[in-house]
């Protein structure tokens, strides 16, 4: 009788604990897993809910997804992925209408995760791309000043160019290819506005047309002079650039938690800019979920003003819930994001097209970079691709 | 006392690796071939073949004005033409000049050490070797005074430089392979050649190489099905650019796959791949029953 009760009470116990605990899977390792961290201990420690995290970037998950789910299991209980892939697989997804507190969102940021009027998934942090980055104490050092102008912003990058130890004015991220990306839709959106970038989105405007090829071809241009560094793993690239071996650097919000010194960062969009870049993470939870409650309790907390206001205050984010205080980020922060004021948030381009294009945009960048010569072939091949 | 074993015996024993080889090897085999005839609506059709030879990720021999990339197939065609014969010759001569050298049997070790290595490994270590600021590659070519770039990152080099780099990742297989073979070459060939004169060279081409032959049939054709499903080094180092310059046929069919979520497209490639290989076995099947004979 005693050795059943004992083997009862622990069935329960491991019962209890094994509904006490979830994995998330998410992109982010290193520092901005570290970033992550204070947020997944704030929603332990209210919840009681403990959390398995685990690294596996969109572009890793995308093939191994759709036969997990054909096979109805799931990798993790919530998982943070494009947001096209979302409304395409809801028959995948537990519906969130209901858990997400939607009256706190810009109807706008969750839209591209609904099918109809049902959510299925959540928008978490937003990470705008504002501009170009650069140390305060090189500035100074070597006498230069934001610019105000296409024509000062070239007269900048010359500048940057004769002082001695310089590798190349601007430093080009690489990885899979989205910072070469980031750049190219600030020229795009510079140039072309908002909106250029928007009809690129839906589809209402060609790669060829010379609304599009403008703000290529400044790009071109300048890559032709030698402006930019050759495609760099951007993290390895991030050091060289506060080391010194190049001046700016194109990147989003995140660097500022990526550096030793924040308060030494400065930041400028290309002149003329009427709006940035932001790019929204999102996440949802399979249906084949181990957990789908606790689930449910985190993406309900990542969605509030309580579970962003952890997040912000580690550098690098902005909430996407209104209520966030101001005093929640840290001094960078703000200050960067009183630089940006007043521009519009833009939809990232190529998260938003998604699918195949993504790669073969990233792909063509690669090669523009390193042949802006061929400018004519790649605007072609981006065309061709597009869905 | 031992019973002669009934025909059915063989059957029962036989029964199990049959199902396997079914589940696992003949039914995704058939349902790959059969995907590929089929269309997104799902009637059967040819249009999946005839839009993935047309399609210029795969064959596009004119090139961007005489330039990279000429397709999947032709870059394939260029790993056998480059990579084959240096890894083939490469792997007899390592394993000739290092059979009587003293630590011989080290240095092979450390050669080897690119077999054992996954490839995924192989990969990234690739792209770090023809990296600008941190590669091998760069420095040696920045001490001879040469110009230094990543060579990964431009259209004229990321294919060459994969295949380069690749070598020492595949030699070590050839190496060995022709090392087991030198043990089971006689000595008294040479003693007997030594006694009439022959030089080394002529030892080499007259006896060594001929009585090589099947392990180079082996090291040819193990070789080119390497080199037909070349995947993992070209997609961790280059992902098939800068603007496909350096696609392969197994990386294609990973993008239409999960990137266009394309299964008949995949299929035909999928097929094509398994043609290819099936004429590159050929050879060492033949020797195979040859040597059986």
């Amino acid at each position: 009788m005693k050795r059943a009760l004992f083997l009862i009470s622990v069935l329960v116990f491991a019962t209890l604990i094994l509904a006490g605990s979830i994995t998330v899977i998410g992109p982010w390792s290193g520092e901005e897993e570290e970033s992550f961290k204070p947020v997944l201990q704030a929603f332990e420690e209210k919840t009681g809910i403990s959390v398995n995290y685990r690294i596996n970037r969109a572009e890793d998950l995308a093939p191994v997804l759709p036969a997990q789910f054909a096979a109805r299991r799931a990798p993790g209980d919530v998982i943070f992925m494009w947001a096209d892939f979302i409304p395409a697989n809801p028959e995948h997804a537990v519906e969130l209408s209901g858990v997400v507190d939607t009256e706190l969102y810009e109807p706008a940021t969750l839209r591209s995760v609904m099918v109809g009027d049902e959510l299925y998934g959540t928008a978490y942090t937003a990470k705008p791309k504002p501009g170009f980055w650069y140390r305060k104490s090189f500035f100074e050092e070597h006498g230069l000043s934001e610019p105000e102008t296409w024509d000062e912003f070239v007269a900048l990058l010359d500048e940057i160019k004769g002082i001695p130890g310089i590798r190349r004015p601007i430093a080009s991220g690489n990885g899979v290819g989205w910072p070469l990306s980031d750049i190219t839709e600030h020229f795009l959106i510079t140039f072309g506005g908002p909106e250029l970038q928007n009809d690129l989105i839906e589809g209402n405007i060609s790669w060829e047309s010379h609304i599009v090829r403008r703000p290529m071809e400044k790009l071109a241009g300048l890559l032709e002079v030698g402006y930019f560094s050759e495609p760099t793993e951007w993290t390895t690239i991030l050091e060289q650039w506060w080391k010194g071996d190049y001046a700016l650097y194109f990147m989003g919000f995140w660097i500022i938690g990526m550096v030793d010194d924040p308060d030494d960062l400065g930041v400028f969009t290309l002149p003329g800019a009427r709006g940035v870049v932001s790019s929204v993470d999102y996440a949802f939870v399979p249906k084949y979920a181990d957990n789908v409650e606790g689930a449910k309790k985190f993406v309900e907390f990542i969605s509030s003003v309580e579970g962003q206001s952890v997040q912000v205050a580690q550098g690098g984010h902005f909430a996407t819930v209104a209520g966030v205080p101001e005093d929640a980020y840290p001094l960078a922060d703000r200050e960067v994001a009183r630089s940006i004021e007043g521009l519009e948030p833009v939809r990232d381009l190529d998260d938003t097209i998604g699918g195949a294009w993504q790669p073969a945009f990233w792909d063509q960048l690669k090669l523009l970079w390193v042949r802006p010569g061929r400018l004519d072939s790649v605007l072609e091949e981006l065309e061709a691709r597009m869905p | 006392m031992l019973r002669k074993a009934k025909p059915y015996h063989f059957g029962i024993f036989i029964l199990p690796a049959l199902a396997l080889m079914a589940v696992f090897v003949m039914y995704p085999t058939l349902r790959t071939v059969f995907l590929s005839f089929v269309a997104e609506d799902g009637s059967l059709t040819l249009s999946n073949y005839a839009e993935v030879l047309r399609s210029r990720d795969i064959f596009n021999p004119g090139g961007y004005e005489g330039d990279f990339p000429f397709g999947a197939l032709i870059h394939n065609a260029l790993w056998i033409a480059i990579h084959l014969p240096i890894t083939t010759f490469l792997g007899l001569f390592l394993a000739v000049f290092l059979r009587n050298v003293k630590g011989g049997g080290i240095v092979k070790s450390f050669i080897f050490l690119g077999m054992v290595m996954p490839m995924i490994v192989g990969g990234i270590m690739i792209r770090f070797m023809f990296d600008g600021s941190v590669g091998v590659v760069n420095m040696a070519l920045g001490f001879f005074g040469f110009p230094t770039q990543t060579w990964t990152a431009y259209p004229e080099t990321a294919l060459f430089s994969l295949i380069f780099g690749s070598v020492w990742l595949w030699a070590g297989f050839s190496m060995i392979l022709y090392s087991a073979g030198l043990e089971t070459i006689p000595n008294m060939y040479y003693e007997a050649a030594r006694i009439d004169g022959a030089s080394r060279i002529k030892m080499f081409l007259k006896i060594t190489v001929p009585l090589l032959k099947p392990i180079t049939v082996v090291v040819v054709t193990m070789t080119l099905l390497w080199e037909l499903k070349i995947f993992d080094i070209v997609y961790v180092a280059t992902m098939g650019g800068p603007g496909g310059t350096s696609n392969v046929l197994a990386l294609q069919m990973y993008l239409y796959a999960f990137r266009e979520w394309d299964p008949g497209k995949a299929a035909v490639v999928a097929v094509l791949i398994t043609l290819f290989t099936l004429l590159a076995a050929i050879p060492l099947i033949r020797s195979a029953g040859d040597e059986a004979e």
